[in-house]
């Protein structure tokens, strides 16, 4: 489907110890991320989004643990590298943002030291060429008065202002992709259009591709190229973000958009629960994770795990897949 | 309860516990078993002259009678050790309870009242942790036996050493149980609570108490250990129990003369069986303490 | 009797601000934090108002302050007809349930309080309420650790209805939740609402949410309550720039127009609001009027406004 891709992962499988036994978070997930895409990740809390993003920059903490997959970036494998050859991918080749910005943030030093700190470590730059680059990045994140913002220290900073410097820090060292788990889930509805308004203009300028994991499916609507959605541990709909939202084909993600409350055309608004709940790693149901909840699930559903398969434009992972809708 | 379901699980992974555990047990059951068999030998009738300084079993001149020796009134080690013991648990869980329900309320008091009764209630524990417990304890002994005077019953010499040993813990109980009911307080099953209209005396004994019991557990019983020490540190003194309710530590003091005459068991065997004893309540502590901390559990 | 209305009358609540015995010393008052400042509306008998606004706006200190936790430190709550029963249901799925009850004990706690049912009845009526909220009477035995974060939250809706309550305040129910198990606890708090017709204010801050649970709708902003009209007319014409703006700033799942609307600055330092209108520093509409004078609010037919100007909504977009 695509030449060349950026990332790509395959067969990628996680597994949780608990008493001896491989729980199975994330279970045969292959994707790909062509350069200069964003890809979006949805899915549910414990569906597998986040874990999926931290076995790609090799951050997963045990009890987590790879237990198969290939991850490869422009051919490299990152699955097969030492921890140091890891260490020098991070922050360099990929880039991370995640949720709260204090995890990503020394809150002992200046921001315009970890900013130098962390351009000096992956670009050979000098001293005063350090500074300035700083203080470009700086302006470039939308942030007035940078000199003093370098002076600063994070608790100086306003939520706002340090998710924007933590979008510089991921994008200063010039990676090739950066992932980022959640960006603007503790942000208020305002603050969080200007930040992806700011990480669309700097995508648009550095051509970064990105890995986008959030739950908010309007943040993907509005972002993302394509959009993998994630149940239960697994792919299972993976497709362009106009297709996929126009045209979903498994029957959860077509769930995952009606949940969200919309206008329903006659001036009221509705809102189509899906029953149930998705299932916990340790009790996952037999066949297909999401039959339980399912509509459309048949005797076969309850047996057969369904692959992913082409279907249209984008895959599905189910055996009695929704009907294509074409775009009235 | 689901505590000591979930407690009991956590032992087979922890065999320190479920051995300090066990002796707890043993030792227990050695204090209050032997007693109902066994006439009291700090009674006149329970001596006999003629078996003074025999030695253990093993040594030469011992006698299957007394399989650890007998002391300098001829006593079975092995029976006065049982009183002593019961001794020491009676005063140590007692005034540990003292300092619970002492330093238990007013904690709640401080912690959920908050303002003033707060204020004063911490500042007079923080003067009271400027003076050592057992110094502490000596100057309440000395107050209380010169207020009911020399001719006191043993029973209430007894209470008098409880209660000076049970005041000298209340402020570490009133402490962190303040510091848990500043946590709980403002949880939101709290104000829930509020908006159903229950009394704030009904918040406190039914919502927020049963939630801050965990660390008072942990504490009671590292502080079980450090009160039979306190005890025994006086009753070895001198001071508090009378001779004829002797302690562990009495037992010490007692066999401690005749260390340096060669007869080692009268104060050694006592000595073994208050080190195992607070050994075990402090391996107990300390799991207990691990149980309940939710950023150690899991680990292994 | 029966409650016929509640009438929130000019409430604010200052935190801090008051001078301790150092501050005293040195002839200082601190500066409070002005959480609410000077909110008045009414909810009528059955209706649903909701509260909408980002955090640091208020809503929440306000929903405590109605639910009688905390003392207002200016005007008053007033219920018409009879001293009501309460219930309030919180975000926090977890901090909202005594980890040390059981379910059946959480639930029967305001029924036992009121004496709402005679003792025997009591076990009975709580496994009506576990059903009424999509649990099983057998799910009664358990502790609340046993249940996820949805099924927590019908818990705690079962506790509410429990106390039969005259007026009953939700504060975030759904926003700790995933989207689905967000659609059912909605479905459910709605399905509940118009068959029991509660009296309630919904506080949130998920526009979509509030549309779809409230009948009318106060939007707020750096404590103050900037605009106030019925559901309708705030989501299709809205008066107040914030409103217009916040509407237009959350995403919708539209991937064919992508264009975003974010709101520019941030939230002021609530103890420090700015001079004449508090969103005079965002708002591009900003005229030398606004920060000399603090707009009063405006009556408009069943609506208020605090703004000095007439909003034209149609041409409304955010400069470039």
């Amino acid at each position: 489907m695509m030449e060349q891709p950026l990332l790509s992962v395959r067969h990628l499988s996680i597994g949780l110890s608990r008493q001896g036994t491989q729980l199975p978070v994330l279970n045969d997930v292959s994707f790909d991320v062509a350069p200069g895409e964003v890809l979006g990740v949805v899915g549910e809390s414990g569906a597998g989004k986040s874990v999926a993003g931290a076995a790609i920059i090799d951050l997963l903490v045990p009890p987590l643990r790879r237990t198969a997959g290939e991850i490869a970036l422009r051919g490299d494998r990152l699955d097969l590298m030492s921890p140091r050859q890891m260490h020098r991918v991070r922050g360099k080749r990929v880039g991370f943002i995640f949720q709260d910005p204090m995890t990503s943030l020394n809150p002992v030093l200046s921001i315009g030291k970890q900013l130098k700190d962390t351009m000096r470590t992956h670009l050979r730059l000098g001293s005063s060429e350090l500074h300035g680059r700083a203080l470009d990045w700086v302006t470039r994140v939308g942030l007035p008065n940078p000199e003093r913002i370098l002076k600063a220290a994070p608790h100086e900073l306003s939520g706002g202002q340090r998710q924007r410097i933590v979008i510089a820090l991921a994008l200063c060292a010039e990676p090739e992709i950066v992932i980022a788990d959640e960006p603007t889930t503790a942000l208020d509805v305002s603050v969080q259009a200007q930040m992806l308004d700011l990480m669309r203009l700097l995508h648009k300028e550095t051509g970064t591709a990105m890995v986008l994991i959030t739950h908010d499916l309007g943040v993907v609507a509005k972002m993302a190229d394509r959009v993998a959605v994630f149940y239960a541990g697994r792919l299972i709909e993976i497709a362009s973000t106009r297709a996929l939202f126009q045209s979903p084909r498994h029957p959860y993600t077509a769930g995952l958009i009606g949940a969200t409350p919309a206008p329903d055309g006659q001036g009221g608004m509705q809102v189509v629960a899906i029953p149930g709940a998705m299932p916990g790693v340790d009790a996952l149901p037999p066949g297909c994770a999401f039959h339980p909840r399912c509509p459309r699930a048949q005797a076969d559903c309850r047996t057969v795990v369904p692959p992913l398969v082409v279907l249209g434009t984008g895959e599905a992972a189910c055996l009695h897949p929704l009907p294509e809708r074409t775009a009235a | 309860m689901i505590v000591a379901r979930s407690l009991f699980s956590t032992f087979r992974s922890a065999p320190g516990a479920t051995l300090a555990t066990l002796a707890i047990a043993a030792l227990f059951a050695y204090a209050f078993l032997v007693p109902l068999f066994t006439a009291d030998p700090f009674q006149l009738a329970g001596m006999s002259i003629m078996d003074s300084f025999t030695p253990p079993l093993w040594m030469d001149g011992g006698n299957p009678a007394f399989p650890l020796g007998a002391d300098d009134q001829g006593r079975n080690i092995i029976t006065a050790m049982a009183y002593g013991l019961r001794t020491s648990i009676v005063v140590g869980v007692s005034a540990v309870l003292i300092g619970l329900v002492l330093g238990g309320a007013l904690g709640l008091l401080a912690g959920f009242v908050g303002g003033r009764t707060d204020a004063v209630i911490m500042r007079i524990a923080d003067v009271q942790l400027a003076y050592p417990a057992l110094l502490l304890a000596m100057v309440i002994d000395g107050i209380a036996t010169a207020v009911v005077g020399r001719e006191r019953s043993a029973t209430l010499a007894i209470a008098i050493v409880i209660f000076a040993i049970g005041i000298a813990f209340w402020v570490q109980f009133a402490r962190t149980i303040r510091s848990s009911v500043l946590v709980e307080r403002d949880q939101d099953y709290v104000a829930a609570a509020q908006i159903t209209g229950r009394s704030k005396l009904a918040i406190v004994m039914w919502h927020i108490l049963p939630n801050v019991m965990a660390p008072v557990l942990v504490i009671a019983t590292i502080n079980l250990g450090i009160a039979i020490i306190t005890e025994a540190t006086l009753s070895f003194l001198g001071i508090g129990i009378p001779l004829t309710h002797p302690s562990l530590g009495a037992l010490i003091r007692n066999g401690n003369a005749f260390l340096q005459s060669g007869e080692w068991w009268i104060s050694a065997w006592p000595c073994l069986v208050l080190v195992v004893l607070v050994i075990a309540v402090n391996v107990l502590g300390d799991h207990l303490r691990d149980h309940f901390n939710p950023k150690l559990r899991g680990r292994s | 009797m029966k409650l016929e209305g509640v009438d929130v009358k000019a409430v604010s609540k200052t935190f801090g601000g008051k001078a301790g015995a150092f501050e005293r010393l040195l002839g200082r008052t601190p500066r409070g934090l002005r959480a609410v400042r000077d909110v008045s509306f009414s909810i009528s008998r059955g209706e649903v108002l909701g509260l909408v606004g980002e955090s640091g706006c208020g809503k929440s200190t306000l929903a405590r302050v109605i639910g009688g936790l905390l003392e207002p430190t200016g005007g008053d709550i007033a219920f018409r007809g009879v001293k009501p029963r309460l219930q309030m249901v919180f975000q926090d799925p977890f901090s909202s349930l005594n980890g040390r009850w059981r379910v059946d004990d959480i639930i029967a706690e305001p029924i036992r309080t009121h004496r709402l049912r005679p003792k025997g009845e009591v076990a009975g009526r709580v496994a009506e309420l576990l059903e009424q909220v999509g649990l099983s009477p057998a799910d009664g035995v358990k502790y609340p650790q046993a249940f996820s974060g949805g099924q927590r939250q019908r818990i705690s809706i079962a506790r509410a209805l429990a106390g039969e309550p005259d007026f009953l305040i939700l504060d975030e129910p759904t926003s700790a939740l995933d989207v689905s198990v967000q659609a059912q606890i909605l479905n459910l708090l709605r399905d509940l609402q118009s068959r029991l017709g509660l009296t309630s204010l919904f506080i949130t801050h998920n526009l979509s949410v509030v549309r779809l649970m409230a009948d009318r709708v106060g939007v707020m902003y750096l404590g103050e309550l900037v605009e106030l009209a019925s559901a309708d007319d705030i989501f299709t014409n809205p008066k107040h720039p914030y409103t217009r703006l916040l509407i237009d700033a959350a995403p919708d799942l539209d991937p064919i127009d992508r264009t975003l609307h974010p709101i520019p600055g941030e939230l002021p330092d609530p103890s420090r609001p700015p001079s004449g209108c508090s969103f005079r520093t965002r708002c591009p509409y900003a005229q030398p009027l606004c920060a000399e004078t603090p707009p009063p609010l405006r009556w408009e037919a069943a609506r208020e406004v605090r703004c000095h100007f007439d909003l034209t909504p149609k041409s409304l977009s955010v400069p470039a």
